[in-house]
């Protein structure tokens, strides 16, 4: 590996005596400095300019005094009295839940098919926050965003109260007897019956699809996901001869080859994915070497070594060419040598590396294209990597779903064939690229038969059907995981249902003639079908609550999958002649249109979801709907800036939306997050971006996620909701990076600087925080977590445009070198807790101060809102409630109605308006662990006390702990050569500390 | 004699206002607050005359933030086995057979929602000055001997901070406080932090 330094190429820059890479968060910040210096950014607020909507009407002088006078009188009338509070005690006393005190419960995630393990902390009797389930060795205690935010699709109003039959609400027993007899017809017909699902991870609810089977001549069972692996399962299946998703192992791989695969953002599962990269990418050991192929910059290619912009339709020769050189390499031979779709030099330089580890490395690919996905497992083959870093004997279940499957059903259903479909846990009405042809199908089946959907919402598809039998939420609902093959996870309620939903297991068992409850058959099957699996359990009852309890169980040995004769490793050179048919289409007006799941998004499944919505997109910092990504040399030859709406022409149909510039992008690649658009979702995501699944292709029998399009600028502009132009860096070095050679030498130390304060007494602990930018991947996990721990409310695209976005904690992307190949760094940054706080000396009333233990305190009732303070810090982390967002009709998310209002965290203040709040360094979470530790006389250990960003890290890049305690974690790295404090010349003095990137090697 | 009724009319002046401020710092405090309850529930009869510790009923003092109000099934708990049966108490023995909500108390010692006061930290303190917890009484009074109960103490923070910078060895006279400040650096204290009880 070379040990040249990417970084080193970019221009270095002086100050403070520190060199550092010159970094930028927007070309235009670049190229033309800060925006403006002046005291008001954007210009003095003042009446008749555009912000007319922002105020709540024409107030005159005489007008206002006269209300403040009447306020102030009424203010001081009705304080005279509180208001009488009641309070109700629970009826029946219960052992386990008292009043304020937390409980923990094990289950299972149902954000996506990766089903990662998770704690539920309950407070009072509802869940109000998702943690990670440490036993589990798969995913540890990590979660991803979307993880994060189900809870809030819990408590969504838009869900249905109870089942309808033809779109009228009706008692359960009368939609029962309506589908039973539509049953008993079609059975009489001797008819099709299709149970249409996502990949289901639960081995229970595959046993009950199989009693279907048995009970129902006619049933067949399609898996459709909406980005789905098909191809990869294909492929696998040709290679190895049985059709399963392989089990990746990333911190094995010395080598780690991406070609457009998401792995650390979206694919397969981020989560485990995310915490192997680390593992194998530290920087106090030689790290592994991570090439990424990609037309749109994905969270995993901000973090490569060496990022090769591809246009989507060359990814295939990109696999092709690397196969060619490697089967040389092995001897292969009577191989064609097609043209290189990149400089030869790199792909020479990648093939060598991966040569070089032959046996520890991995090339994996996110195309959903057989022939690919084939060249690549023959890639990991002639390596020897199978079974080292690619298991096939123990494979991922986390996508079982099958393109080619689908479209076969959806022909049937419009040629009239199926006479009954229950949609389970789908929404082709929305994410099938031909959504109109499969509705048309779905209206066939309802003249002839009968249609059943479990969907919780009447979305797009539950609109068409004869009845909506709503299925639980997971946090409400029993249910078990197997996500890779003898790793299982039990799901068990946290509360009980909100609405009068039904678990779909308990309505498939009843409509088939056997009525029982979800929880008797799940122990039913765990009992005769996992604890003979399990050696040294012998009482099912011991072995059931014990495993209920640590909600994971690992099985030691699982048996061989059956192959059914030696693998044969597929044909891979008709692949490789069907990949160079592949030749690139974009020139002249034609572009490609690459589609790609978004972090916050993903599929869509999840969008009615405020916190999700207002989540920035790691990479492009927008929020609220989707935009077309392009290059900026690319706006610039067409003459469009951001905002400017194009209409993408693509076969599938023509999508309009704003362009934003996107700095990594292929120049000739349009791209477009999938996920928006949502028609009938519910408030919040209903037409909130573009849908574009309308344009996705079927090619070579699976959904390709890219398609030729033309682009047309239609001149109209859209408002873009996007903060990656929040704040500048006003040239400042925020993110620092060295190298290997510079920490052997022993880091450069941080120069000690004169004091005009007198030194700050230190109570018994000091409380401080580090952030690995090495580790950090900008999954945006701890963003959602800070949320739903701190109850940060949700503002509104309006107000994200005006720089208000209200998160704590929020994750800021740099920039480095040039724009049509940049490097990226990721930085969470939150209240820097300032010893000598720049906050603190112009507060006029005191209301933020620091504490005895090192944390700068806010507190919200003392503060009267003259927003000095925001003013004042250098970082740019307090956040002002410039409205009443729980009360203001105009903020009509979850903290706006008594549904949503039940994920609140009692343990944190709810903000009013005119009040500053920022990061307090989870200050509830200290004091549960103080508290405890006072009553029981134990010590607080180090790491006992976990911040909400911190436990959800799947990369551990966050530590938190006492800076008195030497043997603190947090003190040893914060006094560890890579650490640095963001603009400590400024005499900040931070508790935080962060720990500078380390820029690896790249295959030359 | 004009500057007679001049001094006279400032002094009144300045009682007026005076009294007037220190009013409006007593707005808002509940101290004397003794509402009626829709169940004449009698402390002095349960904690007084039959000696009930405190924290049988309001067990959660020990584990919670809150004390808790006791739910039926508790007071069914002495209520099932004694003779004597009153209107009221046949409703609580209802409720906790139907699991249903009874009687909605007035709250009677009620905090700021911006305020994190923890019933469990004090109860089971382990601070020198309470080798066996902070006694009930020292902020609720002598609720053995009420009737119908009622707010005693200010509940205030200053009120707070008096125990706590007792105990942290700070004066809590004001002019002395500062005086302290010029002799010597104070040192930091937890319990005296805003972040204590303010997040």
């Amino acid at each position: 590996m070379s040990d040249h330094c990417k970084g080193a190429k970019n221009e270095l820059v002086t100050l403070g005596g520190r060199r550092a890479p010159e970094y930028w968060k927007t070309l235009e910040h670049r190229d033309h400095g800060p925006p403006s210096r002046g005291e008001f950014p954007g210009g003095l607020p003042a009446p008749g300019r555009d912000d007319r909507d922002d105020r709540d009407g024409d107030t005159t002088r005489r007008d206002f005094l006269t209300l403040m006078g009447f306020g102030a009188a009424a203010a001081s009338v009705a304080a005279c009295r509180a208001p009488e509070q009641k309070a109700v005690p629970i009826p029946v006393a219960s052992d386990e839940m008292v009043p304020g005190v937390p409980n923990f419960y094990a289950t299972t995630c149902g954000g996506c098919a990766s089903a990662c393990s998770l704690v539920v902390k309950q407070r009072d009797g509802r869940p109000i926050k998702i943690e990670g389930n440490e036993l589990s060795t798969l995913f540890g205690g990590a979660t991803c965003a979307t993880g994060q935010a189900t809870v809030l699709s819990l408590y969504d109003e838009g869900r249905l109260r109870g089942p309808l039959w033809k779109g009228e609400p009706a008692p359960w027993h009368v939609v029962d007897d309506q589908i039973a007899e539509g049953l008993a017809a079609v059975r009489a017909k001797q008819g099709k019956v299709v149970l249409v699902s996502p990949t289901i991870a639960s081995p229970s609810f595959r046993s009950v699809v199989d009693r279907w089977r048995k009970a129902f001549p006619g049933f067949r069972h399609v898996v459709y996901d909406a980005i789905s692996a098909s191809a990869l399962r294909a492929a696998t299946a040709q290679a190895f001869g049985h059709a399963v998703v392989p089990h990746y192992a990333f911190d094995r791989a010395r080598v780690i080859v991406s070609i457009d695969a998401d792995f650390l953002g979206t694919w397969l599962s981020p989560v485990e994915f995310a915490r192997q990269y680390a593992r194998g990418r530290s920087a106090e050991q030689p790290a592994s070497l991570h090439i990424q192929f990609e037309p749109t910059l994905s969270v995993t290619g901000g973090n490569a070594d060496q990022r090769v912009p591809v246009a989507p339709s060359q990814l295939g020769a990109v696999a092709a060419a690397l196969l060619s050189r490697i089967a040389r390499r092995a001897g292969e031979s009577g191989l064609a040598s097609p043209p290189d779709p990149i400089d030869a030099a790199v792909l020479d330089g990648v093939a060598g590396e991966l040569w070089q580890h032959r046996g520890d490395s991995l090339v994996v690919t996110g195309c959903n294209d057989t022939a690919i996905q084939l060249v690549v497992h023959t890639i990991n083959r002639l390596l020897g990597n199978i079974g080292k870093t690619v298991d096939i004997d123990r494979p991922s279940l986390q996508r079982q779903g099958d393109d080619a499957d689908f479209a076969k059903l959806v022909g049937e259903m419009q040629a009239g064939e199926i006479q009954a479909v229950i949609l389970h846990g789908v929404n082709p009405g929305y994410d099938y690229s031909d959504a109109a042809g499969f509705l048309a199908g779905l209206a066939k089946v309802d003249k002839v038969g009968l249609s059943i959907s479990t969907a919780d919402r009447r979305d797009e598809t539950a609109a068409a059907v004869q009845a909506v039998c709503p299925d639980h939420h997971f946090l409400e609902s029993w249910g078990d995981a197997e996500p890779v093959v003898g790793y299982l996870s039990l799901t068990q309620p946290v509360i009980a249902p909100l609405f009068d939903t039904r678990a779909a297991v308990e309505s498939l068992m009843g409509w088939i003639g056997e009525p029982t409850t979800h929880y008797a058959l799940l122990r039913e099957f765990w009992r005769s079908d996992v604890m003979p699996r399990v050696q040294d359990a012998r009482d099912f009852d011991m072995f059931w609550d014990k495993t209920l309890e640590r909600g994971v169980l690992e099985l030691a040995e699982v048996g061989k999958v059956a192959m059914p004769d030696a693998p044969t490793g597929g044909d891979w050179r008709a692949a490789l002649t069907a990949i160079q048919g592949d030749t690139l289409r974009a020139g002249g007006e034609h572009f490609e249109l690459a589609m790609y799941e978004s972090v916050a998004m993903r599929d869509g499944k999840n969008a009615n979801n405020p916190w999700l919505l207002e989540l920035p997109d790691p990479v492009t910092g927008v929020t609220w709907g989707n935009v077309a990504l392009i290059a900026p040399s690319l706006a610039g030859k067409l003459g469009i800036r951001d905002g400017d709406v194009v209409a993408l022409g693509a076969p599938g149909g023509t999508v309009e939306l704003p362009i934003f510039t996107q700095p990594g992008q292929h120049p000739r690649t349009v791209s477009v997050a999938l996920g928006h658009g949502r028609k009938q979702a519910g408030k919040a995501a209903n037409g909130v971006g573009a849908n574009v699944f309308s344009l996705v292709p079927s090619v070579r029998g699976a959904r390709r996620l890219w398609t030729d399009v033309t682009v047309t600028v239609t001149g109209r502009r859209e408002k873009i909701a996007d903060t990656q132009r929040h704040f500048s860096m006003e040239g400042r070095p925020i993110v620092l990076e060295t190298t290997r050679a510079e920490l052997a030498r022993g880091g450069e130390k941080p120069e000690t600087q004169a004091n005009l304060w007198n030194e700050r007494l230190h109570g018994d602990r000091s409380w401080g925080m580090t952030i690995d930018l090495n580790a950090c991947t900008g999954c945006s996990a701890c963003v959602v977590a800070c949320q739903a721990e701190n109850n940060v409310p949700v503002i509104g695209k309006d107000q994200v445009q005006r720089s208000r976005i209200m998160h704590w904690l929020r994750l800021d992307h740099y920039y480095g070198g040039s724009e049509d190949d940049p490097s990226s760094v990721h930085q969470p940054m939150m209240c820097q807790h300032c010893l000598h706080a720049p906050c603190e000396t112009v507060c006029p009333v005191l209301a933020t101060t620091t504490s005895s233990e090192g944390l700068n305190q806010q507190v919200y009732n003392r503060c009267i809102g003259t927003r000095y303070c925001a003013n004042n810090c250098p970082y740019k982390v307090r956040r002002f409630n410039w409205y009443n967002y729980t009360d203001n009709p105009r903020f009509d998310y979850n903290m706006a109605n008594p549904v949503g209002r039940l994920v609140l965290n009692p343990d944190v203040t709810v903000r009013s308006r005119g009040v500053m709040e920022k990061c307090s360094l989870c200050v509830q979470r200290i004091h549960a662990v103080k508290n405890a530790s006072a009553k029981s006389g134990e010590p607080i250990k180090d790491g006992q006390i976990k911040t909400a960003c911190q436990q959800v890290c799947p990369t551990d890049a966050i530590v938190f702990g006492d800076l008195n305690d030497t043997h603190s974690r947090a003190h040893q790295l914060m006094h560890g050569e890579r650490a640095y404090k963001v603009l400590d010349d400024l005499g900040t003095r931070p508790n935080v500390a962060y720990l500078k990137k380390v820029r690896h090697g790249q295959a030359t | 004699m004009r500057p007679l009724i001049i001094l006279i009319g400032l002094v009144i002046a300045v009682l007026l206002v005076a009294t007037g401020v220190k009013r409006l710092f007593r707005m808002g405090m509940q101290q004397g607050y003794a509402p009626a309850q829709p169940i004449a529930f009698s402390h002095k009869l349960h904690a007084g005359d039959n000696k009930i510790p405190c924290l049988y009923c309001h067990y959660g003092a020990r584990t919670s933030r809150h004390a808790g109000i006791p739910s039926s099934s508790v007071c069914m708990n002495c209520h099932g086995l004694l003779e004597k049966q009153t209107v009221e108490i046949e409703q609580f023995k209802e409720a906790a057979q139907l699991d249903r909500p009874l009687v909605a108390w007035t709250k009677v010692h009620n905090l700021p929602d911006f305020v994190y006061f923890n019933h469990s930290r004090h109860v089971l303190s382990r601070a020198p000055e309470f080798p066996s917890g902070v006694p009930c009484q020292s902020c609720h009074g002598p609720v053995e001997t009420m009737a119908r109960i009622e707010q005693v103490t200010e509940l205030t923070m200053g009120w707070c901070l008096t125990c706590h910078r007792e105990h942290a060895g700070v004066p809590t006279n004001t002019l002395e406080r500062a005086a302290k400040r010029f002799s010597e650096r104070p040192k930091p204290a937890t319990g005296l932090d805003c972040a204590s009880c303010h997040y």
